[in-house]
């Protein structure tokens, strides 16, 4: 499949005043399954509808492989785009849905014949042939419009959140589906979501943006494990952030940031001399070790408890007006600390992420 | 990158500067040629002396120290105002009635109350000169029993012609205002202890003020521009409209002069009037909607007779010259006066003449239609789709077109085209051309309504997969829309072809239209041909309606 590496240079949108998106730079990697992850007006839509053509630039210019595509309207880019809402034409058949752009591409009767059959089998799609979209649910509506964007062989593959219409059960079905058929055709994918369970789970690497900016781009684990910047550390997981405060700083060895609560924690040297005495300490709830309180260590006070099955989770109070939430993995027969309990409270070094104090 | 292959039968043109701008430039020039250049010429007429030293206001101040003249004018407003107050006021209540009570015969009343809004209004005032008239059929009878009815003619004979003619306009405007009003609305009233006239003037009406003043407009406008009722039923009572009409066609080859300052007193008032309402409206704009619209409350019995008494009265009364017509087509008649025998005599005698304006109207009404539909259509893509100032301001000219009355159209015509380079007058073109601007705007509206329900995302999945904005419009947009441009193209075939005001301007002896034809008849006092006529309009008018109601399910508030 002749497929493309894609360069997004500089570009941004502004809509009179607001700034849609700011400055992006990006570089996506032939075949490539590529998310832009953010919630909503973070501008990641206004992005991808700028790669397709549908919207002008305000500044920057986009290359799919070594060609600036910047004055190529919209049809004549090859990008098949996935939508929302589907977008599936209503008075067509699954067929013609699927063999629009290929005869848009006035390519002879018996190829289009030919490639929508195969499309239709790859996408177990034959029985619904001659079906209208009313007829079908809302994953063949999906996995038809799927089918009419691969069928054109696209130079890049478009996702505007496609599966956010689609039931809980549906949607983590097709996102296997998806991933799968991407990496047997490898096709260019650019993929926009706000779910960040399908971006880790789908993507090789994840752009999360806020605020019409990148904030961070990496793999999924990078971006889980070692966020850079606040807005991803919050934003990705569910994360706790305290204020901690510098009380030693190790010429060679780690910095010490005292923490509500009493709990002392190293942080490496060179990341608290960025950040400076007064910080703030980021971690993850399901990273937070429990254990019997210890005299001097780093104590709190069971505040609440709530079983939702799988996990149950704690609401710590390390001091007044310092709360921290922790999950556990709920285990038949776990016993329970109870509302009011003392315990004591440990985190691994690698678990935990230091920012400049948010003003507050 | 896979280069896409252009399959297109697109000129080079198209190619090379896009579909949207070739389609917006054409459109452009449509609209300049035939509605921004026909009223700039007759601004610039009514402002032209007869001499070097006028002034350029001489027309006016011949107009307004003339009480020949002026009194038109404030004849007309007296009327159309009139009509107007009096519409809303039997209007609201018969809608209110209609939507809300359980009364009786509501299939009939919907019915009824299209069949009088499509029906021509000069036929309706013939009509009741039938019945009311100096030898009308209840004049004289009542006169045997020494009953003397007050007369037809004059001031309130239009008045009364005139409401019961438009009143539809609000009724219909009310029913669809009271629709898009949520039944929690209502019942929080209630329950707030509020009783149903308490919740009728403190909640209903309030929100219902766009939709009376919208009404109220339309009605204004119709009767301030209609030009056969007060011909027909008018007599000595001179409006502008008549005015206009006789300053353009009277044996001397008229004077385009004085018609053309009379064109821009009416088409400043309708303006000014259609502005008034929208900044009145506006004011009172909630942006309802109705999740659950209010429902129909059943009634104690007496109540619901009243009510349903009230309502079928009405409408009654507005279907009674229609009634009279097809009826009296089938009656003897001798010059005015009908005899009171059954024949097909009417009918045969029509069918020697008919040809013509028959074939006229139907070819002049379909042509119009299918413009309309094609250019509605693009035009309403462009506004919704292609929005900057070139869309707003071809939205702005179209709604401007609103308030052009057909007289003033048929005025501006003639002057524009009545010389080289372009000569029109006398041809099928012009009143082809005068059709499709006078329903035009109605044609946009519709596609505007239509395309902002449409998801934007359908089309632009088309231009993804390759195709252009032209082979998408095609493809993709028409298809989807081809039911509403359907019920568009039926709602203008019923409006055009009743059309008397411009035509009347326009025709030549050659183009000559069933409406003209009834009108020749009904001046010339044949009332037994202008019956037959006027019933075979009148089935040509409603035929579509009933596509339209049955078969597309459509409500009748489509057709406002």
């Amino acid at each position: 499949m002749a497929s493309t590496s894609v360069r997004i240079e500089q570009i941004s949108k502004r809509f009179g005043e607001v700034t849609a998106v700011d400055r992006v730079d990006l570089s996506i990697a032939k075949g490539e399954f590529f998310t832009l992850l953010g919630s909503s007006g973070c501008g990641k839509t206004t992005l991808l509808r700028i790669i397709a053509g549908f919207m002008p630039q305000s500044g920057g210019r986009i290359l799919f492989g070594d060609a600036c595509i910047d004055d190529v309207p919209a049809h004549r880019r090859n990008t098949g785009m996935v939508f929302q809402n589907y977008a599936i034409f209503p008075h067509l058949t699954v067929i013609d849905n699927i063999a629009y752009g290929l005869r848009a591409r006035g390519l002879p009767k018996g190829e289009v014949a030919e490639r929508v059959a195969r499309m239709l089998a790859m996408m177990r799609l034959e029985h619904l042939g001659h079906r209208r979209p009313r007829e079908l649910s809302g994953g063949q509506q999906q996995r038809v419009v799927l089918a009419r964007a691969i069928v054109i062989e696209p130079d890049v593959l478009l996702m505007d959140e496609p599966l956010s219409n689609l039931d809980t059960e549906m949607r983590v079905h097709l996102r296997g589906e998806i991933r799968a058929l991407q990496r047997q055709i490898g096709v260019t994918t650019i993929y926009v979501t706000h779910d960040q369970e399908e971006a880790l789970m789908m993507s090789d690497r994840v752009a999360v943006m806020s605020g019409g900016k990148v904030e961070q781009v990496g793999t999924p684990v990078e971006i889980f494990h070692r966020p850079q910047t606040r807005f991803v550390a919050s934003f990705i997981g569910e994360s706790n952030f305290i204020p901690a405060m510098r009380i030693g700083s190790g010429a060679s060895g780690p910095a010490v940031y005292e923490v509500p609560g009493g709990g002392r924690l190293p942080v490496p040297a060179e990341r608290a001399s960025e950040v400076g005495p007064k910080a703030d300490i980021a971690f993850r709830s399901h990273d937070l070790v429990l254990g019997p309180p210890e005299a001097g260590g780093w104590t709190a006070t069971v505040a609440d408890t709530q079983f939702y099955g799988a996990t149950i989770r704690l609401v710590l109070e390390l001091a007044p007006g310092h709360t921290v939430q922790v999950a556990l993995t709920g285990r038949a027969g776990q016993a329970l600390p109870a509302t009011g309990a003392r315990v004591g409270l440990a985190l691994p070094s690698a678990s935990l992420w230091l920012f400049p104090a948010a003003a507050r | 990158m896979t280069a896409v292959a252009e399959t297109g039968v697109g000129t080079r043109l198209l190619r090379q500067v896009g579909f949207w701008p070739v389609v917006t430039a054409l459109v452009f020039v449509a609209l300049f040629a035939l509605l921004v250049m026909p009223i700039v010429n007759i601004v610039g007429l009514s402002l032209s002396g007869k001499d070097a030293q006028s002034s350029v206001w001489a027309n006016y101040a011949t107009f307004f120290s003339e009480r020949f003249y002026y009194q038109t004018l404030i004849n007309s407003i007296q009327v159309s105002l009139a009509a107007t107050v009096l519409a809303v006021l039997v209007g609201v209540p018969a809608a209110y009635f209609a939507t809300r009570y359980d009364i009786w015969g509501r299939g009939f009343v919907r019915a009824a109350v299209v069949l009088t809004f499509v029906s021509p209004p000069f036929i309706g005032s013939y009509s009741w000169v039938i019945l009311f008239g100096r030898s009308g059929l209840i004049t004289t009878t009542l006169a045997d029993f020494g009953i003397s009815l007050p007369s037809i003619y004059g001031a309130p004979g239009i008045v009364l012609v005139f409401t019961l003619q438009f009143f539809p306009f609000v009724f219909l405007m009310v029913s669809s205002g009271l629709k898009s009003i949520d039944q929690s609305i209502e019942d929080a009233a209630r329950n707030l202890g509020s009783g149903e006239l308490r919740v009728f003037f403190t909640v209903l009406l309030p929100l219902l003020v766009p939709s009376i003043s919208a009404g109220a407009l339309l009605v204004f406008v119709a009767a301030f521009t209609d030009i056969g009722t007060p011909i027909i039923i008018g007599e000595r009572f001179r409006v502008l409209p008549v005015l206009i009409f006789g300053e353009f066609v009277n044996e001397f080859g008229g004077r385009p002069i004085l018609a053309s300052t009379l064109a821009v007193l009416l088409l400043t008032v309708t303006t000014a009037a259609l502005l008034l309402q929208r900044w009145f409206a506006g004011l009172h704009a909630h942006g309802t909607a109705a999740i659950r619209p209010l429902t129909i409350q059943e009634q104690r019995p007496l109540k619901r007779l009243l009510a349903s008494a009230y309502v079928l009265l009405l409408v009654g009364m507005a279907l009674l010259p229609i009634v009279n017509i097809v009826i009296s087509s089938f009656l003897k008649a001798n010059g005015p006066l009908l005899i009171a025998e059954f024949t097909l005599g009417n009918y045969a005698r029509i069918l020697r003449t008919i040809a013509v304006p028959l074939s006229n109207t139907i070819f002049y009404t379909t042509a119009a239609t299918a413009m309309c539909a094609i250019v509605g259509t693009a035009v309403g893509y462009i506004i919704v789709r292609r929005p900057g100032r070139l869309g707003g301001l071809l939205d702005g000219v179209v709604m401007f077109s609103y308030a052009v009355p057909g007289i003033v159209l048929g005025v501006g015509l003639i002057v524009t085209y009545n010389e080289p380079p372009v000569i029109l007058t006398g041809t099928s073109a012009i009143l082809i051309l005068a059709f499709f601007i006078r329903r035009l705007p109605f044609s946009v509206r519709s596609s505007v309504s239509m395309l902002q329900q449409l998801s934007r995302d359908t089309e632009d999945a088309s231009i993804n997969l390759g195709a252009g904005p032209g082979r998408t419009f095609l493809k993709i947009t028409v298809p989807l829309l081809s039911m509403a441009i359907l019920s568009g193209v039926l709602l203008t075939w019923s409006n055009t072809i009743r059309e008397l005001s411009a035509t009347l301007i326009l025709q030549s002896g050659s183009t000559v239209t069933l409406s003209i034809e009834i009108f020749n008849e009904v001046v010339n006092a044949n009332f037994g041909l202008a019956s037959a006529l006027g019933t075979v309009l009148i089935l040509l008018t409603f035929l579509p309606l009933v596509v339209l109601f049955t078969l597309l399910g459509k409500r009748e508030e489509a057709l406002v």
